[in-house]
């Protein structure tokens, strides 16, 4: 690919996102609307927020809640998920309170928490990590279910001590399922986080949207908000980075024009490759 | 012949059944043991017993129904939007490679903004309405249909496209007959993850502002004391969510009969 072909792949990605902004340029200048301020306004009281408000302290403050919540949520629901998806029986008995806890909208609980515990960072996280554990440990569960059943049987006739049977084929066969599972986690904890902190909180990216409208500083609101998007974001693609770097050997998403391989087939193939690597 | 089969029926299911109702007994019984223990306060966890009689108060008013009804009703109109605008756009651009190139980098980043992040906002532009519910409820969800409809789209292999080009098959009638059966799994996922969270989102919404529905009056009971209602409320808003996954699994099942299961029985 030479310089040339580059620019023109880059332009046919990027020509759509530019002419949209350009677009709301355009449209907030000669709307002039106090709701709507223009992207310089809000770049302004972006770089404002970092630099004399306590912009950089609230984004700390939210990283940190979210890290740590979804780091304790996803780790318990793993080693849970290996309990109870290693018992068919377990499994089966379980599976419709797991389905209810999963499908309960945890926001709900965010009154009942801070009311209770305070405005701190601690019911937050407990939150957050519980909104967090569901869905990985149901995805856990369908992971290790769907390793084929002759992965399993090997296992047992080679008399592979359990441990090291659950660390090096149950795990990584379940893998391609937990990383499922985060995606959706992440989500959700973002939703979390920003109600979390804007129903009782004195500090956090939620408390400053809801501060600044409050004081109908406008700019500032849409400023935090373009926070709380990149933080998404970078949340996202720090979990696809992790997943690459895990799931090297499992190609998860499909190339394009590639159907999506059946559920159930990668747990044989990451077996083999996790022994080969 | 015809009764041992029923009876052998029943036993099954009675085999089905009993470690479910050991597990909801462990469950109800920790969760009494949780609460009487006094660990934490009553304001936190209240007694099953007393969620049930607060339940059962609930139930029998006008309130209760109004706010299930209010939060459906938020959720089931950003849902329909998201839908009716989503399904269409995540088709297309599935099915052009030069519409999917230059929306991808948008799509990338609005796919993983928290829509409820936008409610300062809308709660400056269109005040504590039904419409503002609707609205949040439509930025969470679209996207996510948008994306599992262009996924959708895009599965549809080479040999097919080529085929179906070979043989000049009209434009429409390809769009009705190849692409939008082989993307509707996808669109069926996207929808059942969508419904979930845009009841999640609804009630985000109204635990934040004074919108009714069910996470208005799980605050408002908090406020007032009153754990055992605000957890009848949540488990209110559980049943709500259980149902839906239920539903729309049960919808994508039977929309898909004709294509092999592809979810894993649990």
């Amino acid at each position: 690919m030479n310089a040339y072909q580059k620019v023109r792949a880059g332009l046919a990605m990027l020509w759509l996102p530019i002419a949209v902004l350009a677009a709301a340029w355009v449209a907030t200048a000669a709307a002039d609307s106090f709701y709507f301020p223009t992207p310089p306004v809000i770049l302004e009281a972006l770089i404002d927020g970092f630099r004399q408000d306590h912009l950089w302290d609230d984004l700390v403050f939210s990283v940190r809640n979210i890290g740590v919540a979804v780091l304790l949520g996803s780790a318990a629901a793993v080693c849970v998920g290996l309990i109870i998806g290693e018992s068919r029986a377990l499994t089966h008995a379980t599976a419709p309170f797991l389905t209810f806890a999963r499908a309960t909208p945890m926001v709900a609980f965010i009154p009942i928490f801070i009311i209770t515990f305070g405005i701190g960072a601690a019911p937050k996280i407990i939150v957050i990590a519980i909104g967090v554990f569901w869905p990985v440990l149901l995805n856990t569960i369908t992971g290790i279910r769907g390793i084929h059943p002759a992965v399993r049987e090997t296992a047992v006739s080679f008399r592979i001590p359990k441990l090291l049977y659950l660390r090096r084929i149950v795990l990584p066969g379940a893998a391609p399922q937990i990383f499922a599972g985060l995606r959706i986690a992440i989500a959700v904890a973002l939703v979390l986080m920003v109600v979390s902190e804007i129903y009782g909180s004195s500090v956090g990216l939620g408390n400053y949207i809801l501060e600044s409208g409050a004081r109908f500083q406008v700019a500032a609101t849409w400023a935090g908000t373009v926070v709380i998007g990149a933080l998404g974001y970078g949340l996202s693609s720090a979990l696809i980075l992790l997943e690459r770097r895990v799931l090297g050997w499992h190609q998860e998403r499909p190339r394009k024009n590639s159907r999506p391989k059946r559920r159930g087939s990668p747990a044989v193939s990451g077996v083999f490759a996790s022994r080969r690597g | 012949m015809a009764e041992s089969k029923s009876r052998k029926a029943a036993r099954r299911r009675y085999g089905r059944l009993a470690p479910r109702v050991t597990v909801l007994a462990v469950l109800l019984g920790g969760w009494w043991a949780f609460a009487a223990a006094g660990v934490i306060s009553e304001d936190l966890v209240p007694t099953p017993l007393g969620t049930v009689r607060a339940w059962a108060e609930l139930v029998v008013t006008a309130e209760y129904w109004n706010s299930i009804l209010e939060t459906l009703r938020g959720a089931a109109a950003g849902l329909l939007f998201a839908m009716v605008i989503g399904v269409p756009i995540g088709l297309l651009t599935g099915t052009y490679a030069a519409l999917e190139r230059c929306t991808r980098v948008l799509f990338d980043v609005l796919r993983t903004f928290p829509g409820i992040a936008m409610l300062p906002v809308f709660l400056l532009i269109l005040g504590a309405t039904f419409t503002m519910k609707a609205v949040v409820v439509f930025i969470a969800c679209v996207f996510i249909i948008v994306l599992q409809a262009q996924y959708g789209a895009r599965s549809v292999t080479p040999t097919i496209r080529e085929t179906v080009r070979a043989y000049r098959i009209p434009k429409r009638l390809w769009f009705r007959r190849v692409v939008l059966p082989s993307s509707i799994p996808s669109i069926m996922t996207g929808l059942r993850l969508a419904a979930a969270l845009s009841v999640l989102v609804a009630i985000g919404v109204e635990v934040l502002t004074t919108v009714p529905g069910i996470g208005f009056r799980v605050t408002e009971a908090q406020l007032g004391n009153d754990s055992s209602s605000a957890w009848a409320y949540i488990l209110t808003a559980g049943v709500l969510g259980f149902l839906i996954v239920v539903m729309s699994e049960l919808a994508e099942s039977r929309l898909l009969r004709w294509r092999p299961s592809s979810r894993l029985e649990m």
